[in-house]
């Protein structure tokens, strides 16, 4: 009969090398997200617009060539990833509202950073768990839209023609995705409530549109736009699909707007994630 | 006898309620989140009170027209909105949240009168908060030397703060109820007011008057784009009728929320 | 007389999960011992009791009547809960001024009433603190002021020596065996044995949300008493120390863990051989390192009792 040790056991197993140690907070918030059937639901309600462009792809390739609601062009994905700023917005509230603030609530932070992990590896990993979720509903269903494009058309001369288009749909997807993460990240790490930070998110987004609205309204001009976080976004995506902007503001002054808020989110949770508070 | 004598009693509950509720609401981070939305508020006014007063642009637009657009996008459709979903959800939520919700359940006063006393609590906070905004607003787009304009339009002021009223009756009460009901009320809120609500009340048909949002446009005094849409393609509802709808939207939000604390079982976890 | 708690078969589960099962009892005027592990089901039944959670099934009345929102019976319940939760930024006082407006009284009975109950839970110097800045102990105290304020004729603490400093818990202590001896009704929870014995001498004992045994304390002594108790002992001189212990007729066994350097005994009668060690140990200068006991917990008791 053996006979088991049953005192405590060193790992003996190989150790993860510290350039992946943020993953394994990834992992784990992403296990914990995906358990809950709430959540699933709205990530596959986000999928009904893919389902839907997949329908037209087909459409187009059988019957419409000529209609120009189904032509296959730089629009049509760009229209696609635009459209999904919605379940973005939607996904990045109920995933990462609490992401940070739940661990200020719980004194987590502590735990964490007493584990061989940095500050970096803990905020990579907060960070990675929306750079996936985020993923699925824009960059994943619009590269596959792009390959089923591929796949239903007999003539391939406009994808040989405009091969940047991949890159666009990569580029629009990450600057989505990066935007909205990073900023919610940052919201969630200034608060222990992720209610707070949900509805802050929320009021970010929301307050920017209606200033546009109203700028927009008194002035009669569309210059303003970069007021709009959600229009910089848009004309940010008009630039890399090579559309015509829908805004009389400047592209270059969007993107700009948009890595100085990408930044300052990032400074901002850098350095509200301590491990210990000094209350001088 | 014994009904007014347990009316009274009632009243006393509520009064207690609210006064406890109140407290906890102001004195919390909220307030300040609502302040920064309201200073910002205050800002837009300063702002279009700048353009009117340099002429920056060559389309001429009067204090009414700026006050109107302000009304419109930001008072009604975000800071009523967010006013109420930040509070209304919350008075439930924050006392499981902070567990101490027991507190209450362990008194000897009906969950309903927990409730109603927590909504006017709500109630008065918002009216404390969103109505000055308004006066403000007015003040800063209106005020000059000659104060025609401003005399004019002080009517409108005071319909306007009603509908705001009403508003934040009708809002305050929808989202305490989610806050009793749903784990998530942020969450299905914010899908309410910005998903739901600007999709459907512009649809024809039924549909638009499964809306909060479609009855206080059928109100409103003033001529801006989301109202003139609506009218555009017949969609108002009469005002009287409208004005009822509200109030009994807002009694029977409340009602419900009232049933929903009653018979709900609140588990605090450890 | 009739009793002033009674449950009759009451159940309580949440989905899958069931927190208590078949639970019947009766409590009349005086303290009550409420003892279980971790997860027995106490929180469960206290919740039942304060009328917060709705029975799954069978019922429980106090004062022959049912609790599930029946509001005018909480003037005569007063609850200590577990969790430490407060309006933080209220002070003492003010909290229990608020939570007592609540039960109708005007100004001056609040006022009088909050001076008794702070004085009650010797808080008095405090009150005017916010709670935010109490120390643990403190919190505890206020939170048990909250429940007796009112003066109700029930009261049920959960876990209320939790946090406690050594002289808060004497004092909560006295002032628990006080109501009880009042003719109040005192049912108080705790997974220590010795915070229970201290309190009261009848208690229910619950495991896995059932009700395990009824009684006096001193039946659930015995119990532990007549089985096998194993001490470990690490000293100086381990193996002249069994010399000494083997003669004694309470000592079933000696035994040496590997290195020889811990010796584990057992015995039928604990107490008098916690007795005797000291005296032993001294008069012939052996020196104790550790002394600890595996079975000296509730777990042990509830082990055999379910055995």
């Amino acid at each position: 009969m053996p006979i088991y040790d049953l005192g405590y056991r060193h790992w003996s197993g190989a150790w993860t090398s510290h350039p992946y140690r943020w993953w394994v907070i990834t992992r784990q918030g992403i296990q914990l997200l995906v358990h809950k059937k709430r959540f699933t639901a709205l990530l596959l309600l986000s999928l009904i617009p893919f389902l839907v462009r997949s329908v037209m792809l087909y459409l187009s390739s059988a019957v419409g060539r000529n209609i120009p609601l189904l032509q296959i062009n730089a629009k049509f994905f760009e229209d696609f990833l635009s459209q999904q700023m919605f379940f973005v917005f939607i996904i990045a509230t109920y995933a990462g509202a609490g992401l940070v603030a739940n661990d200020l609530k719980a004194n987590a932070l502590q735990i964490y950073l007493s584990k061989p992990i940095t500050r970096q590896d803990y905020l990579m990993g907060k960070l990675g768990v929306l750079v996936f979720f985020l993923t699925l509903p824009t960059l994943v269903p619009a590269v596959l839209l792009y390959l089923l494009a591929i796949l239903f058309q007999t003539n391939l001369s406009y994808f040989r023609d405009n091969p940047w288009v991949l890159a666009s749909i990569v580029g629009y997807s990450l600057a989505i995705i990066f935007t909205y993460s990073l900023i919610m990240l940052a919201l969630s790490s200034l608060t222990r409530s992720s209610r707070f930070a949900g509805i802050s998110f929320a009021a970010v987004f929301l307050f920017s549109q209606i200033l546009y609205g109203i700028l927009s309204g008194i002035l009669r001009t569309s210059k303003v736009a970069w007021v709009s976080l959600g229009n910089n976004l848009t004309q940010v995506g008009d630039f890399l699909f090579r559309g015509t902007a829908h805004f009389g503001s400047p592209t270059w002054l969007s993107a700009v707007i948009l890595l100085a808020l990408m930044a300052g989110s990032a400074w901002v949770v850098h350095n509200r994630v301590k491990a210990v508070e000094v209350v001088s | 006898m014994h009904a007014s004598f347990s009316l009274v009693k009632a009243w006393r509950d509520v009064r207690t309620i609210a006064f406890l509720t109140l407290d906890t609401l102001f004195w919390s981070k909220k307030t300040i989140f609502v302040a920064i939305i309201s200073i910002l508020i205050l800002g837009m006014s300063v702002l279009g009170r700048l353009i009117m007063a340099y002429r920056w642009i060559s389309v001429p637009f009067t204090a009414a027209q700026v006050f109107a657009t302000l009304m419109s996008t930001a008072v009604i459709h975000f800071l009523v909105v967010f006013v109420t979903l930040f509070y209304g959800t919350a008075l439930i939520s924050d006392e499981v949240e902070g567990k101490t919700l027991t507190y209450l359940f362990v008194r000897p006063i009906p969950k309903p009168t927990i409730m109603v006393g927590k909504c006017l609590a709500l109630i008065w906070i918002s009216v404390m908060l969103v109505l000055p905004t308004i006066v403000l607003s007015y003040f800063i787009l209106y005020l000059r030397a000659d104060m025609t304009q401003f005399m004019e339009d002080v009517n409108l002021l005071a319909k306007d703060m009603g509908i705001v009223f009403l508003a934040l009756l009708a809002y305050g009460s929808f989202f305490a109820l989610i806050g009793a009901w749903l784990k998530h009320p942020i969450l299905a809120g914010l899908i309410y007011a910005f998903g739901w609500e600007g999709i459907v009340s512009y649809l024809p048909g039924f549909t638009r008057k499964l809306t909060i949002t479609h009855y206080i446009q059928s109100i409103f005094p003033h001529q801006d784009s989301s109202t003139a849409l609506a009218m555009l393609i017949g969609q108002r509802t009469d005002s009287v009728e409208a004005v009822i709808t509200l109030v009994l939207l807002a009694a029977f939000f409340l009602a419900t929320a009232s049933l929903i604390l009653r018979e709900r079982e609140y588990v605090l976890e450890q | 007389m009739s009793p002033i708690l009674e449950a009759r078969e009451l159940s309580k589960w949440y989905g899958q999960v069931i927190a208590v099962n078949k639970v019947s009892f009766s409590v009349g005027a005086g303290v009550i011992g409420l003892l279980g592990p971790n997860g027995a089901g106490k929180s469960t039944l206290m919740k039942l009791i304060t009328g917060q959670l709705r029975p799954s099934q069978g019922e429980i009345t106090l004062l022959g009547e049912r609790i599930w929102n029946n509001y005018p019976l909480f003037h005569r319940i007063g609850f200590c809960p577990e969790q430490d939760s407060f309006y933080e930024r209220m002070t003492g006082a003010e909290f229990l001024a608020a939570l007592l407006r609540m039960h109708g009284y005007d100004e001056k009975d609040v006022r009088q009433r909050v001076d008794i109950a702070l004085e009650t839970v010797n808080l008095k110097e405090a009150r005017d603190k916010k709670i935010a800045a109490y120390s643990k102990g403190m919190r505890q105290r206020i939170k048990m002021a909250q429940a007796v304020a009112h003066d109700p004729q029930v009261l049920i603490l959960d876990e209320p020596l939790a946090g406690m400093d050594p002289i808060g818990r004497h004092e909560t202590i006295r002032v628990v065996r006080e109501w009880g001896k009042a003719g109040k009704c005192v049912v108080v929870s705790s997974h220590i044995l010795h915070e229970i014995e201290a309190m009261t001498q009848n208690i229910l004992l619950i495991h896995n949300g059932q009700v395990l045994a009824e009684g006096d304390v001193h039946q659930i002594r015995s119990l532990i008493d007549k089985h096998p108790h194993n001490i470990y002992i690490r000293c100086s001189e381990p193996r002249r120390l069994a010399e000494l212990l083997v003669g004694f007729s309470d000592v079933e066994s000696i035994r040496f863990n590997t290195d020889g350097k811990v010796l584990t005994v057992e015995s039928r009668q604990p107490d008098e051989f916690y007795e005797r060690l000291p005296e032993l140990l001294l008069r012939h200068e052996i020196e104790l390192e550790e002394i600890t006991s595996p079975d000296d917990n509730l777990q042990a008791v509830f082990h055999y009792l379910v055995k």
